[in-house]
């Protein structure tokens, strides 16, 4: 049978240091808590030699730089290739107008109205234009905005996609050869109405 | 047979090397510890049984982390209500100042998840595959070559094992719900590897804990068990032998002795490893084994119960017991305070969340006609119904209407959406800035959500001598 382990248990230890009278006693720490500590020394010297040494460091900025290209490549995407051909090659295909169409009835609509006769932003189912007659400078204006008026930069909320796809609804009610450059104060939309 | 009597100057599972004393409680029974089993059977059935319950459509518990939607008992919220999480915690907080201080450690010994599973769990396994105490101290001193060593402590072994995986993949359960998990577990560990994982080390943490940590967790690491110093004082209620009953010890036929027989019983069946008769002693979790045991002794003995007893430290010494304190006044009026703002913040719960934000740009803008304001609603639905919502102005000043969300909108399950709001009012009847409430219902009128917004734009007086200067 196992013998008694802990006989000396009634014997206290007490530690030689005195302040005002008082002593501490002399008790081990338990065994499981002291392999806790060096295991985290073990554990310091491992980690030390992995991000103090070039390759681990080198290896967690590496892993960000890649992560943010494959962002950034994810974003750029549907821009990298658009140009005012592709656009209009964009507006005539269904499936794309579309997509846009469905954007443009759930955010556009609220300015440029429901039939894009306008109201509180310009007409857009005539033939005139204040900001470029261009698929890309209607592009611009949609993901920047334009300072001053009420039209405000869509890419955050809408994202180049979406901007790219309304765009295309836009354009799929245009002729490319028949869009005319006005100034601002003659667009229809600006003119008193009696 | 115990090693031998615990003190009070050091703890009785470390060694004086530092090595552990491994405990083997002997058995006990009496009505505390069947109260105590009836208590654990519920809490483990609740346990196991939540997410198998289903309550409107999902689990009664199920927190959807990866959609970040956490189901309780019929209520839906979603990441958005994640404040209301304040009241869960000092709300818990207070019950448990309420109860340490009304009851001692009643948590630790009768609902504590490391005291239920390792006393009515693992234990029950050990006491059934390897025996009584007695027999178990036997066997930590064979060699592994003994082959009764080997079967009965490998078969302990595995069962331990299989019931920590089996504790573990519940737990899992409660953030996946059960399909999920039963899918992931016919799948390849490799498809699902960070779940994988964190079953197996879950698994291990718990076979770890139950079959060797055991109560150097209650006695070094639980923070709880740190607090009931603070948390108690004489008239709280704990468990305690009466030395004025009890001293000295002594044989059962000297007249002159007290109670106590000396007989180690208490000591014998103490799951922390310690002497109840050297008083109120910190690693006790209030399990009230020494109570059944000594009410044991005292039955043969023809002596009345309670010589170890659940009383007041107080009551313990033949003091008057006191229940009623303030700072149990204290506790429960902040418990009350507490509770009826969580039950004012519930009952503001919405289906649907609502932000309204300032277009980027002008705060406001002046055409030939009108003073227009713009706006982006935020809106989101919480729920996994769609929502139809009709927008309102409230308190508006004649002519300033809503442009655009005017007609029903419909929001789609747990679904986000941003639509722009325009106010607008004609120059004619313009009066000045004003603040408005824009009232968001529910279609099947379930609920209105109001939000004020401020309709800003140039002093009316200004406006009128100023010419028309357009700006779409």
């Amino acid at each position: 049978m196992n013998p008694p382990r802990n006989l000396n248990r009634d014997e206290v230890v007490l530690r030689e240091h005195s302040f005002d009278g008082i002593q501490e006693f002399d008790q081990r720490l338990p065994n499981w808590w002291l392999y806790t500590l060096f295991g985290a020394i073990v554990f310091a010297v491992f980690a030390w030699l992995f991000f103090a040494t070039d390759n681990g460091a080198e290896a967690a900025t590496n892993r960000l730089a890649s992560q943010l290209d494959t962002l950034d490549a994810k974003r750029f995407a549907a821009i990298k290739d658009l140009d005012d051909k592709t656009l209009w090659a964009m507006s005539r295909n269904q499936s794309i107008v579309a997509q846009g169409d469905k954007v443009f009835h759930s955010i556009c609509y609220t300015c440029h109205g429901t039939n894009l006769e306008g109201g509180i932003g310009f007409r857009l189912s005539d033939n005139l234009w204040v900001h470029g007659t261009k698929p890309m400078e209607i592009f611009g204006v949609v993901t920047h905005g334009v300072p001053g008026t009420g039209m405000q930069s869509w890419n955050a909320q809408l994202g180049p996609a979406k901007i790219t796809q309304v765009v295309a609804f836009v354009l799929s009610k245009q002729d490319p050869n028949n869009m005319i450059l006005i100034p601002r104060d003659q667009e229809p939309t600006l003119q008193h109405k009696p | 047979m115990p090693c031998s009597i615990p003190n009070r100057d050091s703890v009785t599972t470390i060694n004086s090397d530092g090595s552990r004393n491994f405990l083997h409680p002997a058995d006990v029974n009496g009505p505390f510890s069947q109260a105590r089993r009836l208590v654990a059977v519920l809490i483990l059935g609740a346990y196991v049984l939540l997410p198998w319950i289903k309550i409107n459509g999902h689990p009664a518990v199920f927190l959807d982390v990866a959609e970040r939607r956490f189901y309780l008992l019929g209520c839906t919220f979603a990441s958005q209500d994640i404040w209301l999480l304040f009241f869960l915690i000092t709300g818990l907080g207070f019950t448990l100042f309420f109860v340490t201080a009304l009851l001692g450690r009643l948590w630790c010994g009768w609902a504590c998840p490391q005291t239920i599973f390792l006393e009515h769990v693992y234990r029950r396994v050990e006491r059934w595959l390897e025996g009584t105490a007695h027999h178990r101290r036997m066997l930590d001193g064979l060699s592994w070559t003994n082959p009764e060593k080997l079967l009965r402590r490998g078969a302990k072994v595995v069962v331990f094992v299989l019931l920590s995986a089996l504790i573990a993949h519940i737990f899992l359960a409660y953030f996946v719900s059960l399909p999920e998990l039963y899918n992931w577990m016919r799948d390849d560990p490799a498809q699902h590897w960070s779940a994988f994982l964190f079953v197996a080390a879950l698994t291990g943490l718990l076979y770890f804990n139950f079959a060797w940590f055991r109560e150097q967790f209650c006695n070094i690491l639980c923070p709880y068990g740190r607090f009931q110093s603070a948390l108690t004082d004489d008239n709280t209620l704990v468990i305690g032998y009466d030395t004025k009953r009890g001293e000295p010890r002594g044989k059962a036929s000297d007249p002159k002795a007290g109670a106590c027989v000396n007989c180690l019983r208490c000591v014998q069946v103490c799951p922390v490893g310690i002497d109840i008769r050297q008083g109120f002693q910190i690693e006790c979790i209030g399990c009230a084994g020494c109570v059944d045991a000594c009410n044991d002794v005292m039955d043969k003995l023809g002596r009345p119960h309670g010589l170890v007893r659940y009383d007041s430290l107080n009551g313990l010494t033949g003091k008057r017991r006191r229940i009623l304190r303030p700072r149990l006044f204290l506790y429960t009026a902040f418990l009350i305070v507490g509770a009826t703002v969580a039950l004012l913040c519930f009952s503001t719960l919405r289906p649907i969340d609502l932000s309204i934000v300032r277009m980027g740009g002008r705060p406001y803008f002046i055409t030939q006609d009108t003073v227009r304001n713009q706006f982006n609603l935020r809106l989101i639905n919480k729920h996994d119904t769609p929502v139809s919502l009709h927008f309102a102005l409230d308190g508006a000043p004649t002519g300033l209407q809503l442009v655009g969300t005017s007609d029903t909108v419909v929001l789609p399950p747990d679904e986000e959406t941003v639509l722009p709001m325009v106010l607008q009012q004609s120059r004619s009847l313009y009066t000045g800035p004003a603040k408005v409430t824009l009232r968001v219902s529910a279609a099947d009128k379930s609920f209105t959500l109001p939000m004020s917004v401020e309709f800003l734009g140039p002093d009316a007086r200004l406006l009128r001598e100023d010419t028309a200067t357009p700006s779409p």
